[in-house]
């Protein structure tokens, strides 16, 4: 209202009457709250690095000498960038980024090969898979058939393809209900009847090396994808099949060129195909757009004074730093002496671990999200009963992971009798452990597709699993991956299950299936830090801490990534 | 909208809530020239074929819905004629989509929603035992009130109605003729795989109408359909409805009185409380109403 201050009779507040005090110390004290908390994390992580790397522990020479080749040359690009060109920063700043993250991608598909699938069982079950594929589509496209049969191809195919008809073997007592006492034994067993396709192709007398295996079955439908995307953005036949073809022959190369540069030709054949082909389609990229081209220089600075500041010190004789990350404790087994110790075997039994965790979590926790929202009833007796359910579910959520420890322990050691400390019964454990996360999001995922789409399917007489399966799902898998990369990151870091479940503290020998005995990287970390020499506490340790945070980190910015990338989209 | 100068409104009122308000507030106005604009404000087309009688595709009798314990729509006796447009007016919350949707038992999906009463399509009454309502919505299209394509390409979106209903020869085609019907072919044409969202709200509707008689349906139900749309936009859904209707029957809910008045062979009035008060060819209806209400509601007296 227009009425003047009576006192003063200035409305415009220079007299104080506004209290602006109170608002300021609110800020003040949240300022001081983000800062606490970043500056916690940020010292810590530091420290780890330190002990992890030990810069200092280097000559004063080699420091300067990376100073002069690396650092300087890099700085003065990242200036350059950020004043006259930030569109080129942007750009140098993934240019340098996505080597490197692929790169680590690489590192996991190479173990994923070496230990888990080998290139042979990889190469049978693509084929296989792809002739049960190509058997599907054929028998829809030539045959108009009843759903009825439609399901029977659709199950019958890929299951004898993959599977076979497997031998059974039953051994069951039948007792009576309370004492227990023997009535009869139910035993018999049927040998295999029908191996599979994919055995078939294994048992061949001669199969492709392993580098062309994976060649044919990993870089084939790889490149396939590459020169489908490149055609469609470049709007032409020719440039896509050039991008195929280069792939195919950037990765073929290594089954000549691969001994030349002391690399196998299998990890030839997967570093071009993870490594130089995303590279090579974000170049492309960025000189289709033209907008920030000078930036791809920026990788070319930072490794060009890497290998002359490399040469340098190995020429002027300057010791690097002690580091204690370094390649050797990447890639060696468990050792009593801190030097020797690696991560090795604890970093497969990782990734192993995470590969169960994902084929028992992802499925269930989808399928429990799509059918609480989609399905369930929501009114009435049932709708309180599924209600009640979901409010369940968000509390497992935050149920201590020692507890999971106990329940996997129970259930899958003492129950389901499986050998305590191997790679299923720690995935499985914590798969339950991450499973309600996993449902959660993905029921927040699937709560946000907008009601109207469900409308227009339901509308255009799609039947309620068309309309699940053609608009829900794909609208909702983003957020759904999302979710479930960071329930992942979180999975990797759980060490208490791991304790609960008697993974080992140390192996020597990485697990070569998912019933060996394991370790995986939170548990070798609990167990170096339990060592007398202090060099384990400490240069190991971080070591250790480092790795498990860089790859934590990896899979959290993945997830960022198909988080940003699906908001464009919107 | 503002009753007093009908004729030149060409277009949608792009803000379809609360029209009915707005009609009773601007009633004082209209007041004095109450005769004079009954008979001259709306441009009713003379539809020649109008005239002719076709047979009833779509019957409701008696029908009353429910939403839990309210009533929605009461004793509704309607019989929609084929290949002819009907339009659907009524102030907002009478029922008007609580009505289309009991067409198609899209009022299936609403798990409050409960409804009573004969609705026969083809004679068959669409509510019995035998009747799968995924069957029916294949037989009859819907475009709703604001655009809603897929987020997939522009050519998915058309082709999902084939996909699903597995109708699957000749997609390309019919992809290309629902998309020329529907008057968009010229603009996308040569942007089939880009993403339906990408186009502009009006075209996006197109591209709903174009998905909804892709699959050749025998009625298409659109609830109003222009409501999020600006003028221009507007009159091409409007001419494209007048086209349909030659070979589709069409049900058009609309707050648009203009818009009823120009395209729909026959009206039908809802008024408050979820009643059908009058169903008669839209001249009559907009010349000479049987019920004083209706000539109260057309004429912007509200009440
Ligand atoms: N999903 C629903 N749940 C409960 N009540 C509803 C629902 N949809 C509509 N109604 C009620 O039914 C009445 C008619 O609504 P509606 O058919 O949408 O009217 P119109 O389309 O004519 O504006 C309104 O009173 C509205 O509140
Ligand atoms: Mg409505």
């Amino acid at each position: 209202m227009a009425t003047t201050d009576e006192s003063t009779g200035s409305w415009f507040g220079a007299d104080g009457q506004v209290s602006q005090v109170r608002g300021l110390l609110f800020k003040l004290s949240c300022l001081g709250a983000t800062l606490l908390a970043l500056g916690l994390v940020l010292v810590f992580l530091l420290y780890v690095f330190n002990d992890a790397v030990q810069p200092l522990t280097a000559d004063t020479g080699w420091l300067l000498t990376f100073v002069v080749t690396l650092v300087l040359p890099a700085v003065a690009v990242g200036v350059y960038y950020y004043t006259r060109d930030t569109r080129a920063g942007e750009v140098a700043y993934t240019a340098l980024g996505l080597p490197v993250a692929t790169t680590l991608l690489a590192g996991g598909v190479v173990i994923t090969f070496e230990h888990i699938v080998s290139p042979h069982a990889w190469f049978a079950l693509a084929l296989s898979a792809t002739v049960a594929f190509g058997l599907v589509e054929l028998h829809a496209r030539t045959r108009t058939a009843g759903a009825l049969e439609r399901l029977a191809v659709v199950v019958l195919v890929p299951l004898l393809a993959l599977v076979g008809v497997p031998g059974i073997a039953v051994d069951f007592p039948v007792e009576t209900p309370l004492l227990g006492q023997e009535l009869f034994r139910l035993s018999f067993a049927i040998p295999e009847l029908v191996p599979s396709l994919r055995e078939v192709i294994l048992a061949l007398p001669v199969l492709p090396t392993a580098a062309i295996s994976l060649l044919l079955t990993f870089t084939l439908p790889i490149a396939a994808a590459a020169a489908w995307h490149v055609r469609r953005v470049r709007e032409s036949d020719r440039d896509g099949a050039i991008a195929g073809g280069a792939t195919i022959v950037a990765a073929g190369l290594g089954l000549v060129a691969a001994p030349l540069v002391d690399l196998s030709a299998t990890t030839w054949v997967v570093l071009a195909t993870v490594v130089a082909l995303p590279v090579g389609l974000y170049v492309e990229s960025v000189v289709r757009r033209d907008v920030g081209v000078s930036g791809l220089a920026f990788p070319v600075v930072v490794a060009a004074g890497a290998l002359i500041g490399a040469f340098l010190v190995d020429a002027l004789g300057f010791a690097g730093p002690d580091l204690w990350l370094d390649w050797d404790f990447l890639t060696s087994p468990a050792s009593t002496t801190p030097r020797d110790a690696g991560i090795y075997p604890a970093l497969v039994g990782s990734v192993m671990m995470l590969v169960v965790v994902a084929v028992a979590a992802f499925p269930v926790g989808v399928g429990a999200a799509v059918y609480l929202e989609e399905y369930a009833p929501n009114d009435g007796l049932l709708g309180s009963i599924v209600d009640l359910i979901e409010i369940n579910i968000a509390n497992l959520a935050g149920v201590p992971s020692v507890v999971y420890g106990v329940l996997g322990l129970t259930l899958f050691v003492r129950t389901a009798g499986m050998q305590s400390g191997i790679v299923m019964v720690g995935g499985l454990t914590i798969g339950l452990l991450i499973l309600p996360i996993v449902i959660v999001s993905a029921q927040e995922a699937i709560r946000g597709v907008p009601d109207s789409l469900r409308q227009a399917s339901y509308g255009m007489g799609a039947t309620k699993w068309q309309t699940v399966r053609n608009v829900v799902l794909p609208r909702a898998l983003p957020g759904i991956m999302t979710g479930t990369i960071l329930a992942f990151g979180r999975a990797i870091g759980e060490t208490a299950p791991l304790l609960m479940i008697g993974a080992a503290a140390v192996v020597r020998i990485p697990p070569d299936t998912f019933f060996s005995l394991f370790s995986a990287m939170p548990r070798q970390i609990f167990a170096w830090s339990k060592e007398i020499e202090t060099e384990f506490r400490y240069g190991v340790l971080a070591a250790g801490v480092v790795t498990l945070l860089i790859v934590m980190l990896m899979m959290n910015a993945s997830a960022i990534l198909v988080r940003n990338k699906y908001q464009r989209q919107n | 909208m503002t009753r007093d100068t009908p004729l030149e409104t060409d277009g949608g009122d792009p803000r379809a809530d609360g029209s009915g308000t707005a009609v009773a507030d601007s009633a004082a106005q209209t007041d004095s020239s109450d005769e004079s604009l009954l008979d001259s404000s709306f441009d009713v087309e003379d539809r020649s074929h109008a005239s002719e009688d076709t047979d009833a595709i779509v019957e409701a009798r008696d029908i009353d819905v429910y939403y839990g314990d309210e009533q929605a729509l009461q004793s509704v006796d309607v019989a929609i004629p084929e290949k002819r447009v009907t339009a659907m007016i009524g102030p907002s919350g009478c029922g008007k989509s609580t009505f289309l949707r009991s067409i198609n038992r899209m009022n299936d999906l609403i798990d409050a929603a409960r409804v009573e009463g004969e609705l026969l399509f083809d004679g068959k009454n669409v509510y019995d035992d035998d009747v799968d309502p995924v069957a029916l919505r294949r037989k009859i299209g819907m475009v709703f009130q604001s655009p809603n394509p897929f987020p997939k390409s522009i050519y998915d979106n058309v082709a999902y109605g084939l996909e699903v209903q597995g109708k699957t020869d000749d997609v390309d085609e019919k992809v290309h003729r629902a998309l020329e019907r529907a008057a968009l072919l010229d603009e996308v044409e040569d942007q089939l795989d880009e993403s339906g969202l990408e186009l502009s709200g009006g075209q996006q509707q197109r591209l709903c109408i174009a998905r909804a008689i892709a699959p050749d349906p025998e009625v298409l139900l659109m609830d109003e359909p222009a409501s999020a749309l600006d003028p221009v936009a507007t009159s091409k859904v409007e001419d494209l409805i007048e086209e349909l209707a030659e070979d589709y029957t069409v049900v058009i809910v609309t707050h648009n009185m203009q818009q009823a008045a120009r395209i729909s062979d026959k009206t039908a009035v809802f008024l408050t409380g979820g009643e059908l008060v009058e169903f008669d060819d839209t001249a009559k209806i907009f010349e000479n109403p049987e019920s004083q209400r209706v000539e109260d509601y057309i004429t912007g007296k509200f009440g």
